[in-house]
């Protein structure tokens, strides 16, 4: 039930439902339905529950490192940038495990789907996968997007409201079972772990980046979140208190 | 050939908190749609990545959520799968409004009330189809605009 001119579709895809809001008129379903072809060619190429996937072939041994794609070479030099940034926190190779490097994937692969609905004309829209966001121009004349903060007790709770025009937000927490973010310098789950942690920064790959690691890192994520450049980060700790940067657009 | 639709029919009752600093206004949920009775498979929650191709039938059975109501309001959403695809999200019961209340103070100092109309999408992790046809997502998801 969508107004007129506008498309709304939900989709699971990348293990993640998918929801696009574009608010554009004359920008049909042709756009909505690319944004899916792409997110279901990301799943193929870098999901590591493929056997054939680029990115299994690269886990095994398959390929070389010369042999990979130019897009899966940038998603591991994320990884490899963040696990630098968080001293091991952050970690896409585990110890006895194949690689994942999920976590950058999500983030690049619907900042990239948000360029193709650029590219299409559209300037009104918003992407949410798996609670990850991205906004675009305004959600109607003169207003901006509010994005809703879960509250990390209540599923159908808000624990905040940002306002933004062109944006990314992210959020980590561990309210969903079998979201398993470990500590990489440990491989256990961090010691002082946050409820939730939220990251407002310009691209998706960065927002979402950002909130696994701080995630990852537990109550140091915090300080360390909000002193990446352009990452703004709101948290609530185990004790229910909360952190937010200044500046953050909390309505 | 059209395969087994399993649907999803969950519920959300807002957790009691342990802690209770003040009584809070009652608040009312809106019954948008009744719920039709459903097939629900058993969606069993995968981390993130891919759903493995061509899963296998989800057992089906017939239930309703029973939806609760809380002084928070409840949620009640109708997720409809085919294989991967979402191809229905209906609100059977959405909050009308969604008023924060944390269990500490702390929290509680952030908290707001709005209607959830106001709201155009919501952040947090929602990564697995239980965890989203829970979510204040699927609800505004489904009221569409």
């Amino acid at each position: 039930m969508s107004a007129v001119g506008t498309v709304r579709r939900v989709e699971q895809v990348m293990g993640l439902p998918v929801s696009v809001d574009l608010r554009d008129e004359l920008i049909g379903e042709q756009a909505v339905q690319r944004v899916f072809d792409w997110l279901h060619e990301v799943d193929a190429r870098f999901s590591p529950f493929r056997l054939d996937s680029e990115v299994s072939l690269f886990s095994r041994g398959e390929l070389a490192e010369s042999e990979l794609s130019t897009d899966l070479r940038y998603v591991l030099q994320v990884c490899v940038d963040y696990q630098q940034r968080t001293g091991g926190a952050f970690r896409a190779w585990l110890p006895g495990r194949a690689l994942d490097p999920c976590a950058v994937v999500k983030g690049w692969a619907v900042q990239r789907a948000a360029g193709l609905l650029r590219r299409a004309g559209a300037r009104n829209f918003c992407l949410n996968a798996g609670g990850d966001v991205v906004t675009h121009g305004e959600p109607g004349p003169g207003r901006r997007w509010r994005v809703g903060i879960r509250h990390p007790d209540e599923a159908d709770q808000l624990c905040g409201v940002l306002e933004v025009g062109s944006a990314a937000v992210a959020t980590s927490a561990a309210y969903e079972r079998g979201a398993h973010i470990v500590d990489g310098r440990t491989g256990l789950p961090p010691r002082h772990a946050l409820l939730s942690v939220t990251v407002l920064a310009a691209d998706l790959t960065i927002a979402d980046t950002t909130a696994t690691a701080a995630f990852a890192l537990g109550e140091d994520g915090i300080a360390w979140a909000a002193a990446e450049p352009g990452c703004s980060v709101f948290a609530v700790r185990a004790d229910r208190s909360v952190f937010s940067s200044p500046g953050l657009p909390l309505v | 050939m059209r395969r087994v639709i399993p649907v999803l029919l969950l519920t959300v009752a807002g957790l009691i908190p342990l802690w209770r600093f003040e009584a809070t206004p009652h608040e009312s949920t809106a019954v948008l749609a009744d719920p039709a009775p459903a097939e629900t498979g058993s969606a069993a929650p995968s981390t993130s990545g891919a759903p493995p191709a061509g899963g296998g039938q989800p057992a089906s059975t017939s239930t309703t959520g029973s939806s609760e109501s809380t002084n928070y309001g409840s949620v009640q959403v109708q997720v409809t799968f085919t294989g991967d695809r979402i191809t229905e999200v209906r609100a059977l019961r959405a909050p009308t409004s969604t008023r924060t209340q944390g269990a500490l103070p702390q929290l509680r100092q952030s908290a707001l009330s709005a209607q959830s109309a106001d709201i155009d999408t919501v952040s947090g992790a929602t990564q697995t189809s239980q965890a989203y046809a829970k979510s204040l997502q699927a609800a505004i998801d489904a009221k569409g605009r």
